[in-house]
């Protein structure tokens, strides 16, 4: 009978227990990003950042709510596979879920219809676009933010790096005097960097353009445009392209016996997986980039990602720093984390990531610009033995 | 529900190009074409609701009008060809016009903004439904007025001496030839309607994404039109609708939950389908069963 008895006011404890447990306030943070397809990585290792601080910040207790409960933090992470009509369906599905905030996504052709069907200025009560903050980690095509005041973004600003890049050049290589680039021409982003800023910024620093060749992501065969840049014979060679197609090109340059004096390369190239497929053709590559795992926070950052199967680099570290400026203000908006609230509090994230005007990256203080984007720190890496590693800080 | 409303904008979208597709399909011919004339629909509706001021409507009907000029144009030479050599014609058509808008530059600038194509970066900013209060389900009841006129058309032209005339061709042209029927003039007919109909759903779908680029309308859009009535079953309309909604509903959105798993089933059950249902959703018998539940005269179908 005792046994019984025991056995009750057990089985009554661990109700009482997961009742306490259900009443915990849980604040939903959704990602989304490309998870299929040729850049399949990138939402990959968002992912994995967005896990591992997550898990942080909840074993720090979790978000302080205006009550003064504190409630954790828990992600959903949909795979939008880099398309415009799934990553819309993502965010409407999201929108209709209880998570305050969307961040992603990966693609920047996304990003442009995405932040098209969001409202475009707050309180505008002619505008019927959707309500939900958006705060994007990887698409970096430039001003994407403008389109919506519900979206924000914390990428890097390649007019600024690579206009500091290229002048660093000038004043450590003064001999060299041409320019070749090429570009993966069907990526909104590689294109929009070759031709709004590489290029610009190339000019703008007293190099001249030998000429240009042009392929595509999903391009295998590179013979006759690295033929085009072996014809030009110019003294630095910039490729604006993903890590895949970089290193096709990589290879056929390798194979072709091209060797400019200097490499450049795509901010979004300086990553795991460019080495992972061509360390060797890429050596000496040189990259601006927002992320180097050169201080304690930023290799913490990087090895508690790689705890959760990703790999930090400047978009997944961006997806990291997100959640940590999220948190900071969900917990100054003072956050309800009730359903009834859901919307008010939607408001309170997005009035909160307005305010802004700075925030803490992992490479130091992040500038929050009128229009939404970041003006992030960077540094210069090379390529060398197989890994990135920093060749200067221009900061 | 705006999720389910944003779905159903999709399936009805998808169902449009399906629509366009089936009807060539009807006449026997292959066509890869239909992406193209997509796009065309795509950028004139977006043009002129963006650049020229237009409301939707006069916009959707340039889209469908043009759409169908583009297509009979492309019917008269292409047609000439049949089967294989259709399919390349026609998938070098798409592919033309995929890498025209790749090309295409047109910007104004309006409120110190450049609105327009911008080459391989697209075409932002066309935010007709939002700008103007339109709810995530007055845009979903829109696009389905257009989705069920179109199958209404379609519907009556299967019932219709057209009809025969076409599903005629598709089944032998050289018996059809022999009782005076023109097969030029019927498979342009059917290009020109499938073009229409492709037209008026690019120009939806350019709405409802507020952004389009060249890359939305390549291979695989093309494919997805043809797979729709192929899946659905040429022998009802509605056999396109329900692949459209199987494919975009069921294993895009439906399965989303699955993650990575997702991707490999998709292509895995769509062999399955077509494997339990070679004739695709609705064949003859399941028509038939249909038509003798609902209490129709049993008919051939």
């Amino acid at each position: 009978m005792k046994q019984i008895a025991v056995a009750v006011s057990l089985a009554f404890a661990a109700v009482g227990t997961t009742g306490a447990l259900a009443q915990e306030k849980t604040i939903k943070i959704a990602g989304f990003g490309a998870k299929s397809g040729v850049v399949r990585s990138f939402g990959v290792n968002s992912e994995a950042a967005m896990l591992a601080a997550a898990d942080q910040i909840n074993k720090a207790g979790g978000i302080k709510l205006a009550d003064g409960s504190k409630a954790k933090i828990k992600i959903d992470y949909y795979d939008d596979r880099c398309t415009a009509e799934e990553g819309i369906s993502v965010a409407r599905r999201m929108a209709g879920t209880d998570a305050l905030v969307g961040v992603g996504p990966t693609c920047s052709n996304v990003a442009e219809p995405l932040f098209g069907i969001l409202q475009k200025k707050v309180d505008d009560k002619s505008d019927s676009g959707m309500q939900f903050p958006i705060f994007s980690d990887v698409a970096i095509k430039g001003g994407l933010a403008r389109i919506s005041e519900w979206s924000f973004r914390n990428v890097p600003n390649e007019m600024t790096m690579y206009s500091s890049l290229f002048y660093w050049l000038k004043t450590q290589h003064p001999t060299l005097k041409t320019v070749f680039g090429g570009v993966e021409e069907d990526f909104a982003h590689s294109r929009a960097t070759w031709y709004v800023v590489m290029k610009d910024r190339a000019i703008a620093n007293g190099y001249t353009v030998a000429g240009e060749s042009k392929w595509l992501l999903a391009d295998t065969n590179f013979a006759t445009q690295v033929r085009e840049m072996k014809k030009a014979n110019a003294d630095i060679v910039a490729i604006s392209a993903h890590p895949f197609s970089t290193c096709g090109v990589l290879k056929e340059m390798q194979r072709q016996g091209v060797k400019p004096k200097l490499l450049v390369g795509l901010t979004s190239t300086s990553s795991l997986e460019t080495m992972q497929g061509c360390a060797k053709q890429a050596e000496g590559m040189m990259i601006p980039t927002s992320f180097a795992p050169v201080n304690k926070e930023a290799t913490a950052a990087a090895n508690a990602t790689a705890k959760f199967k990703g790999s930090a680099d400047l978009h997944s570290m961006a997806a990291w720093e997100n959640m940590f400026i999220l948190k900071q203000v969900m917990e100054s908006e003072n956050l309800s984390g009730n359903a009834k609230d859901l919307a008010s509090d939607r408001r309170k994230v997005r009035d909160g990531l307005a305010k802004l005007k700075v925030t803490k990256g992992l490479l130091g203080d992040t500038k929050r610009t009128d229009d939404r984007e970041a003006d992030k720190p960077y540094l210069f890496v090379q390529a060398k033995s197989g890994n990135w590693v920093v060749l200067h800080n221009p900061l | 529900m705006d999720f389910y409303f944003g779905l159903a904008q999709i399936i009805g979208v998808h169902t449009l190009i399906g629509l366009s597709a089936y009807i060539v399909l009807l006449t026997g011919q292959v066509s890869l074409a239909q992406a193209g004339f997509f796009a065309v629909g795509a950028y004139v509706a977006g043009m002129l609701t963006v650049l020229a001021g237009w409301a939707i409507l006069p916009a959707l009907a340039a889209s469908a009008v043009l759409g169908a000029v583009v297509a009979c144009a492309v019917g008269f030479p292409a047609l000439r060809v049949k089967g294989l050599m259709l399919v390349i014609v026609t998938l070098a058509f798409g592919e033309g016009v995929r890498l025209f808008f790749f090309n295409f530059d047109y910007q104004v600038a309006k409120g110190g903004v450049k609105l327009g194509p911008l080459g391989s970066e697209g075409f932002r900013q066309i935010r007709y439904f939002p700008e103007n209060g339109w709810t995530t389900m007055d845009v979903m009841l829109f696009i389905w007025v257009f989705v069920t006129l179109a199958m209404a058309l379609l519907w009556w032209f299967d019932r219709s001496r057209y009809g025969a005339v076409l599903r005629a061709v598709g089944e032998d042209e050289l018996a059809a030839q022999s009782v005076g029927l023109n097969l030029t003039a019927v498979k342009v007919s059917a290009m020109t309607i499938g073009g229409a109909i492709a037209g008026l759903g690019g120009g939806i779908y350019a709405h409802y994404t507020t952004h389009i680029e060249h890359a939305s309308f390549g291979i695989l859009l093309a494919t997805f039109a043809l797979a729709y009535p192929i899946l659905g079953g040429l022998g009802s309309v509605f056999g396109t609708l329900l692949a459209a909604m199987f494919v975009q509903g069921f294993l895009v959105e439906g399965l989303r939950f699955l993650g990575d798993w997702r991707n490999l089933l998709f292509g895995a059950l769509i062999v399955l389908a077509m494997n339990v249902r070679p004739k695709g959703f609705l064949d003859a018998p399941t028509l038939l069963g249909l038509k003798r539940l609902f209490g129709g005269k049993s008919g051939a179908a």
